[in-house]
């Protein structure tokens, strides 16, 4: 597992500890939305976008993506480090 | 929320404003305010020592939406997250509707509204990533009862109310108290649109029987944003010498 990839799935684990969820098996692949996955609801995800540009300086939401799972996250980032490298 | 905290209001140069920023200065804390240019007041707060590193002021129009993220961004660049922000900023043109220009109309609604909006979407957004903090918003009892030639800017406050109520509903489970303070008449420029014989009439009609102070809205303040008050939230409080009692 890269950095990025680490740093997302901390961001995820904090998050959901933070907001009483049910004890759910946090991966990269899962869906960060609906019951089969994270579940994040909409201020779970509001959250999530601001803890996101708090850390690196932007966040995929506020881009106007909609990433789907924590993966889509890690791209966004990969992408952009790829672009300003 | 230790001390200091870190605390951002809008419009701080002059009236209201500056008497809100003193108040936190003389409690402790960090202090940021900005306004279109430095007055007096932002001079002498820069200059004296006991305010080093603790005192930040920007120029900038927060209607301008540049402007307004630029002066949010100053902020968490210098100490990164915010606790307390007072929507203070506002002004006020005053005139009947029928002959009220356009581009009074958008002065105000840019300004007391949009402004508002999009600089607390900013601060939200850094509360909801450091865990909690308290916004209260400086609305006007225009905004209650309605004031001849004060429509418009009533129309902005009543809408602040909303806002109040609406945020604190979203993020109320964030430890995020959200609250509007509804200020009555008082003695700073921007009652200067009403005559003597208006505020007289003010003054008369005033249980308390004067016009209000700058301090008598910052202690109303303190109250709301104290770290204790987290059961008071969405709620429209009424400061104005009991004119509306």
């Amino acid at each position: 597992m890269n950095e990025i990839e680490s740093r997302i799935l901390a961001i995820l684990t904090d998050l959901l500890d933070r907001s009483d969820h049910e004890a759910t098996a946090i991966t990269l692949d899962a869906a960060l939305h609906g019951d089969a996955g994270l579940g994040l609801d909409s201020l779970e995800t509001a959250e999530l976008s601001a803890i996101l540009e708090d850390e690196f300086g932007t966040d995929p939401f506020g881009e106007g993506l909609l990433p789907e799972t924590g993966a889509d996250i890690v791209a966004f980032y990969a992408d952009t480090t790829a672009a300003t490298a | 929320m230790s001390a200091p905290r870190t605390v951002i209001i809008t419009g701080g140069s002059r009236g209201l404003g500056e008497g809100i920023v003193q108040h936190f200065l003389d409690a402790g804390d960090r202090v940021a305010t900005c306004a279109r240019s430095e007055t007096d007041a932002v001079r002498a707060w820069q200059a004296d020592p006991a305010y080093a590193d603790r005192f930040l002021f920007c120029t900038a129009d927060l209607a301008d939406r540049d402007d307004c993220t630029r002066f949010f961004k100053d902020v968490v660049a210098q100490w990164k997250s915010v606790d307390i922000l007072v929507n203070n900023a506002g002004v006020a043109r005053d005139g009947i509707l029928a002959l009220f220009s356009d581009d009074d109309t958008d002065t105000v609604i840019d300004l007391n509204l949009k402004a508002t909006i999009h600089l607390s979407k900013q601060v939200v957004r850094n509360m909801l990533a450091h865990g909690g903090g308290r916004i209260v918003n400086i609305s006007s009892i225009t905004g209650l009862t309605g004031y001849r030639g004060l429509s418009v800017y009533g129309a902005t406050k009543a809408a602040l109310d909303g806002f109040t109520r609406g945020l604190a509903r979203e993020v109320g489970s964030r430890k995020i108290t959200v609250n509007s303070i509804a200020s009555g008449y008082l003695k700073t420029e921007m009652s200067h649109g009403l005559d003597d014989g208006q505020l007289n009439q003010i003054v008369r009609r005033t249980p308390a029987g004067r016009l209000g102070e700058p301090a008598d809205i910052a202690r109303a303040v303190e109250f709301l944003v104290d770290e204790r008050n987290d059961w008071i939230t969405g709620q429209v409080l009424v400061v104005d010498g009991g004119l509306t009692a």
